[in-house]
């Protein structure tokens, strides 16, 4: 096998680079902007109520999250598990990974009641608090990504590089068990306080970090006009074709664990048959779009080694993924509280024990999409100023 | 240990929202102010309300019934509202037992409103930080005040006094004898949160009567036989009683 050179991401010509960071930067200044709107007029011109407390952005922050630990997986098979034809490639998945945590975070922040109190949520922990242990995972996955990084690209560093690559893993497993376990150890709404939350968490991480480690690696050489081999693709889309029926076989055995119990066939009835906007979501955004259609691009011969095929199949995860964590947030906020168990409330002034109304903002979705854009920057920024790509990913064989 | 709580009378709460209004005019200029509204009257009503009444109907039409019912924070002996705050801003008193949030350290994440199994928690919008019933703390501890007015501003303004006010740890209290021997029951056991706020259930008050029961056997000189009916045709203005 040829050895692999690593070189800083140049696109032809500065104009194509700079144009696409202006782009992003642009996106990212209207984001900000409408930060400072909902921050400036409160909470009130967003679709937030006191009864759906998270909104759009929460969606789009722990989407993000969620991502960014999966993002790392790609690393983590190159060096925990030994896949070779995945190591070069680990450079780029702890860069992505970075990028995607920092962008979800920049939203999640944004969106506090009090962002100027970073400094107290950095300083007064309750340890209690499944919040305050994520901001501690939170802050402990950059320190540990940064160093693995820095282990894989430094090659006096390089015997760090399986030890902390070990760590990197387990570390990635306490964040998105943490992630999940934010709404795993809620007890007072029924479409929680699920210990499957985790590991569903988990799992849907591994997808969505896959796809998008496939969707900004074809993009980042196609900016960058380098060989990328069908081969590696070909692992990667069968891999993530193994993620996304595992999380539809999740959905399916958390639903079903629901629907066994009685107690819980009220907001099972709301997500899947009743719920409106929210059975939509499911049914097409998570189960169609973001688990049938993708399993169909990856597994039918007929797209083979189609990059499109890939490409598709890898953007339709992102979509099913963000309904679902757009069903299970909002759609587990908006079915009402049993505050009378058993009695039917009919009407009521104060939302109690109606279905609550939640219509997203404008400024929360540029806020949103904004987290997407910072990613999307930190990742093209670092790519620029470190050996993160491998110069060629032409298929072994290929080259020599 | 204190625990101070509210007991609430649904069998003579009449809904007349005195208790939200006094509890507003308090803590809007209290330590617990603003309580910023956007749009406090009109029919979709946004705005910050420690206190709300809701009024239900129960049963089936034409046997139905109105309920009132004022909720606020219930002061949890086990409140899953304070460990789940990242920063320890939502806190118990130990003194007291009464449920606060620390305003100056609350980042306004507003996971604690996902905790609350009673949907108490309200968002201030322009503080920014997640406020609650605070039982009027800055009232009930005042010691320059009479001892007669150290209690919450809803207490005081309920005109049928539907709400009590004490320590339910200390049995020989109103509310403990209230909860005692009124059927005093916390909303949602289930949980295990136990919450301090009680709530006395609609009483009915029927005896039983036998229709031989209303007639006096020893009547000798027939002076309750009932009085006779006009005879037919003729109308009520006829009738001179």
């Amino acid at each position: 096998m040829s050895k692999m050179y690593y070189r800083e991401l140049y696109c032809g010509t500065p104009v194509r680079y700079w144009a696409g960071m202006a782009l992003l930067g642009t996106i990212v200044a209207i984001a900000l902007g409408a930060a400072f709107y909902m921050e400036h007029n409160g909470h009130w011109v967003t679709g937030m109520s006191n009864q759906i407390v998270w909104g759009l952005p929460h969606v789009f922050a722990i989407f993000l999250i969620v991502a960014a630990s999966g993002a790392l997986n790609v690393a983590s098979i190159g060096s925990v598990f030994g896949g070779p034809m995945y190591k070069p490639l680990g450079r780029f998945s702890s860069l992505l990974a970075i990028g995607l945590l920092a962008g979800g975070l920049v939203v999640l922040l944004l969106d506090l009641g009090r962002p100027d109190r970073l400094i107290i949520a950095m300083t007064y922990y309750n340890f209690k608090s499944i919040f305050a242990w994520n901001i501690i995972l939170y802050s402990g996955f950059f320190a540990i990504v940064g160093l693995y990084l820095w282990a894989m690209m430094d090659r006096k560093a390089n015997r760090y590089y399986r030890p902390i690559g070990f760590a990197a893993f387990f570390w990635r497993l306490a964040l998105t068990t943490g992630t999940g376990s934010i709404f795993g150890f809620l007890v007072a709404r029924e479409a929680y306080d699920a210990a499957i939350m985790a590991p569903m968490f988990i799992i849907m991480s591994f997808s969505y970090g896959l796809a998008f480690f496939i969707i900004t690696l074809i993009a980042a050489y196609m900016w960058g006009d380098r060989e990328l081999g069908d081969l590696r693709l070909a692992r990667l889309k069968n891999l993530l074709g193994v993620f996304v029926g595992a999380v539809l076989y999740f959905a399916l055995v958390f639903n079903l664990t629901n629907l066994y119990v009685t107690q819980h066939h009220g907001v099972e009835s709301f997500i899947l048959l009743n719920g409106g906007v929210y059975t939509a979501m499911f049914w097409i955004g998570q189960v169609l779009i973001g688990g049938v259609i993708p399993l169909f691009l990856i597994y039918s011969p007929a797209f083979d080694k189609a990059r499109w095929a890939i490409a598709a199949a890898s953007m339709m995860v992102l979509i099913g993924g963000f309904f679902q964590i757009y069903v299970i947030v909002i759609g587990g906020q908006a079915f009402p509280m049993s505050v009378f168990p058993g009695k039917e409330v009919l009407e009521s002034s104060f939302y109690d024990g109606t279905v609550g109304a939640y219509a997203p903002s404008l400024p929360e979705m540029l806020l949103g999409i904004g987290g997407i854009a910072i990613a999307m920057t930190m990742v093209a920024v670092g790519a620029r100023m470190f050996k993160v790509f491998p110069e060629s990913l032409e298929d072994p064989g290929e080259s020599a | 240990m204190t625990q101070l709580a509210l007991v609430i009378d649904l069998n003579v709460c009449v809904g007349c929202h005195a208790c939200v209004t006094s509890c507003k005019e308090w803590n809007t200029s209290g330590w617990a102010g603003p309580l910023t509204d956007q749009r406090p009257y009109d029919a979709d009503p946004t705005g910050v309300f420690f206190n709300r009444v809701q009024t239900y109907e129960a049963g089936v039409f034409p046997n139905t019934e109105t309920y009132h019912f004022p909720k606020s924070c219930l002061h949890c002996e086990d409140p899953p509202c304070v460990p789940v705050c990242p920063t320890g801003a939502s806190y118990k008193r130990e003194d007291n037992g009464v449920v606060l949030v620390d305003y100056d350290k609350c980042i306004g994440c507003k996971y604690c409103s996902w905790a609350c199994p009673y949907g108490v928690r309200e968002f201030d919008e322009q503080q920014k930080v997640m406020k609650k019933c605070t039982l009027c703390i800055d009232r009930i501890t005042d010691m320059s005040l009479p001892e007669s007015e150290r209690k919450p501003a809803c207490v005081l303004a309920c005109p049928t006094r539907a709400r009590i006010y004490g320590d339910i740890h200390d049995p020989d209290s109103d509310v403990s004898v209230a909860i005692r021997e009124q059927g005093g029951y916390p909303l949602q056991p289930e949980w295990g949160t136990k919450p301090s706020n009680h709530y006395l259930p609609r009483r009915k008050t029927r005896i039983q009567i036998h229709e031989d029961e209303l007639v006096r056997v020893d009547n000798p000189l027939k002076k309750e036989a009932l009085p006779t009916l006009p005879e037919a045709g003729e109308t009520l203005d006829d009738v001179a009683w």
